[in-house]
């Protein structure tokens, strides 16, 4: 397998227009690294996996689609046929009227109608409306705490994403699970690793491609720099949560967090990049 | 000449010969005489040309059914009619026609301009999803360029298709969350569309 050691050298452009700031906040110009160095500079590869548990329950409307729809549904009753139950109703009334008249000749009437116990449309929508009354939907949401990061069960209604609070550096950092690259492997299988190492959780998931869907760059800082690699490049593979079992995971280091919550969680140049591939729509 | 012979012989024997006998006999015309010769009238006539004319003539029987048959099959097969196409007689009824409602003039206006903003929210929808997909497929694009520079056998793993990948299933959003064991209750139906064969 290629190792990153003998590969090219990129021109300048691509330095300064790719560059990220480092974690630790030393703003390390990279141009001057780059060109004097006359092998390509190593980065070390990682790969990470970007776990989603898609929506379970549908999104609640909001005011103009309600709005629109009592529209639609007004429109459409104009424009239709009477059904059966209408016509049912408009006849009762009308014999309701005739009874009423002075010169009612209960004769006149149909066999049918003649001294029975006749249950009238209108009879029927008032049962009707009480077995409504009487019905309990079954509760939208799991009963969850909204706030509780931790469970996979909050906001059924949104896509989550998996995060993993790790030790980088010195620093305790939020990121997307992650690992680093082995020779021998696809950066896929790096990723499916990834998301096998994580401590206590067993997730099925399903991956989908072998082709990245975003990348991070960051340089290490200074004083590490010099044992070899100049920083490392993240690649973020998608995946879809199918199954899990309902397993509390530790509830200080594991996040499933909505697409605007991220900025809560992520560094702001992480974050710039992560949010791009992730779609809450 | 043998037939002459024969007529004149048998009127000869029979005007000489006892009557009784043989006029039990003649009441058939098959029978004409017992002294005669025994030629009947089958034997009589002449020889069936059994040879030719026969196959032929089946043949040709054979060659007629099969022209007939052919311009019955010619008939294009009747079409199965779509039962989504065809409306109703129910349709139809005149009694049916609802009245058009009379629109005051607020509740025009308060229509036309919610479409409006209908047409307005719903073209917003598509540019943010637009934008999101070219956003995300940029990502990708530049996510595979820097491991191109990488590492080119892994840009290679990374573009060839992954085959366990389809068919892929997944169960969309409804409108409650599914129950935890849940037991579906099975369910017994009669099937009753109409089934057409050509």
């Amino acid at each position: 397998m290629a190792a990153p050691f003998n590969r090219v050298y990129r021109p300048l452009w691509r330095i300064i227009t790719t560059t990220t700031l480092n974690k630790v906040v030393r703003n390390v110009s990279s141009t001057r690294r780059q060109w004097s160095a006359g092998v390509a500079s190593p980065w070390a590869l990682h790969g990470a996996v970007c776990l989603q548990r898609l929506p379970v329950v549908s999104q609640d409307r909001s005011p103009i689609e309600e709005s629109f729809i009592e529209l639609m549904r007004q429109m459409e009753l104009e424009r239709s046929l009477l059904s059966d139950h209408e016509l049912r109703l408009l006849e009762d009334a009308a014999r309701m009227s005739r009874k009423q008249e002075e010169d009612y000749d209960s004769d006149e009437e149909e066999e049918d109608y003649r001294d029975k116990e006749i249950v009238t449309a209108q009879d029927l929508e008032d049962i009707w409306e009480q077995k409504l009354k009487q019905f309990q939907p079954a509760p939208r949401s799991q009963g969850v705490d909204e706030k509780d990061v931790s469970s996979s069960e909050r906001c059924l209604a949104e896509s989550l994403i998996l995060l993993v609070e790790k030790d980088v550096g010195s620093q305790k950092l939020w990121l997307l699970p992650q690992i680093q690259w082995q020779t021998g492997e696809t950066l896929r299988q790096t990723a499916e690793r990834a998301l096998a190492s994580l401590p206590g959780a067993d997730l099925k998931a399903t991956f989908l491609g072998n082709a990245p869907c975003g990348f991070y760059k960051y340089k290490y800082p200074k004083d590490i720099q010099k044992e070899g690699g100049v920083g490392a490049k993240v690649f973020f593979f998608k995946a879809v949560l199918s199954s899990h079992k309902h397993l509390p995971l530790e509830k200080k280091s594991f996040a499933w967090v909505k697409k605007d919550e991220l900025q809560d969680f992520l560094k702001p140049e992480y974050l710039k990049q992560v949010r791009r591939f992730i779609m809450a729509l | 000449m043998a037939g002459i012979v024969c007529r004149i012989a048998s009127r000869v024997i029979s005007s000489q010969a006892a009557c009784s006998s043989v006029v039990a006999v003649r009441h058939s015309h098959w029978f004409t005489s017992v002294l005669s010769l025994k030629t009947s009238m089958p034997l009589r006539a002449e020889p069936k040309k059994k040879k030719k004319v026969d196959p032929r003539r089946e043949i040709m029987m054979k060659e007629r059914l099969k022209k007939k048959l052919k311009r019955l099959e010619k008939v294009p097969p009747e079409l199965i009619p779509i039962e989504d196409f065809i409306t109703p007689a129910k349709c139809f009824d005149e009694t049916r026609i609802r009245d058009a409602p009379k629109l005051c003039f607020e509740e025009s206006e308060r229509r036309a301009l919610l479409l409006k903003e209908w047409s307005r929210y719903k073209y917003s929808q598509h540019q943010t999803e637009m934008d999101t997909i070219n956003e995300a497929l940029e990502a990708q694009r530049q996510a595979l360029d820097e491991l191109k520079l990488e590492s080119e056998e892994l840009y290679k793993a990374a573009l060839s298709p992954d085959m366990d990948l389809f068919p892929f299933q997944h169960e969309g959003p409804s409108y409650t969350p599914p129950v935890t064991n849940y037991d579906a209750p099975e369910g017994k139906y009669n099937d009753v569309t109409r089934v057409y064969t050509q």
